[in-house]
């Protein structure tokens, strides 16, 4: 199981993280893993009339 | 800000998902915040909660483990990598429930003034996406870089 590790900062933390990407987590890449929470999120947003800004 | 994260976050390679435990009164409880291409161009949805049997994402159940406040900040810096890698993307969300929204939309409130030096915020209101302001109602909230 290949990993690297990466260290970061936030500009909104005073706080430094370490991020482990994982190859084992990449096998979920392009899998919807909360259906439900999708289908709402795109009803909700299928109603709105105001253009983002870009 | 002033909060405390979770200090490891396991992630994918293209930052779409992140798992990280949250350690508390109830033992350890692993996490996942995952963002999802929506229907809409440019706007992910970011989906949080335990992972159940089926290894998706339960964002109903309540793990009461004392950490709500590091568990709120941690999603936040997911966020805030997550637009940085990706600034021309939208993150939308809102809570699986009422109380959950405003929850969000008051962490986002007590944190306003430090959030708008970094990124432009969106309430959603019924059939409409107005500036994010303190004391207002929301269904959901949507954000990206400045």
């Amino acid at each position: 199981m290949k990993q690297s590790t990466q260290k970061h900062k936030s500009s909104l933390f005073k706080q430094e993280v370490t991020l482990v990407v994982d190859d084992s987590l990449n096998r979920l890449k392009g899998k919807v893993l909360a259906p439900r929470k999708l289908e709402a999120a795109n009803k909700a947003l299928s109603k709105l009339k105001v253009v983002l800004p870009k | 800000m002033k909060y405390e994260v979770y200090d490891e976050l396991r992630t994918t390679d293209d930052y779409s998902i992140f798992e990280f435990e949250s350690i508390g009164l109830n033992g350890n409880i692993p996490k996942r915040i995952e963002f999802t291409p929506t229907m809409v161009s440019g706007v992910y949805n970011l989906a949080f909660g335990d992972i159940d049997e089926n290894d998706e994402i339960d964002d109903y159940n309540i793990s009461n483990n004392g950490d709500r406040n590091k568990i709120l900040a941690t999603i936040a810096f997911a966020v805030d990598i997550y637009l940085n890698k990706y600034p021309d993307r939208w993150v939308y969300f809102r809570g699986s429930t009422q109380e959950r929204t405003r929850l969000y939309r008051m962490a986002i409130a007590i944190n306003l003034e430090e959030l708008e030096l970094k990124f432009q915020l969106f309430a959603e209101q019924k059939d409409d996406m107005v500036p994010f302001q303190k004391n207002i109602e929301v269904m959901g909230i949507i954000v990206k870089k400045k």
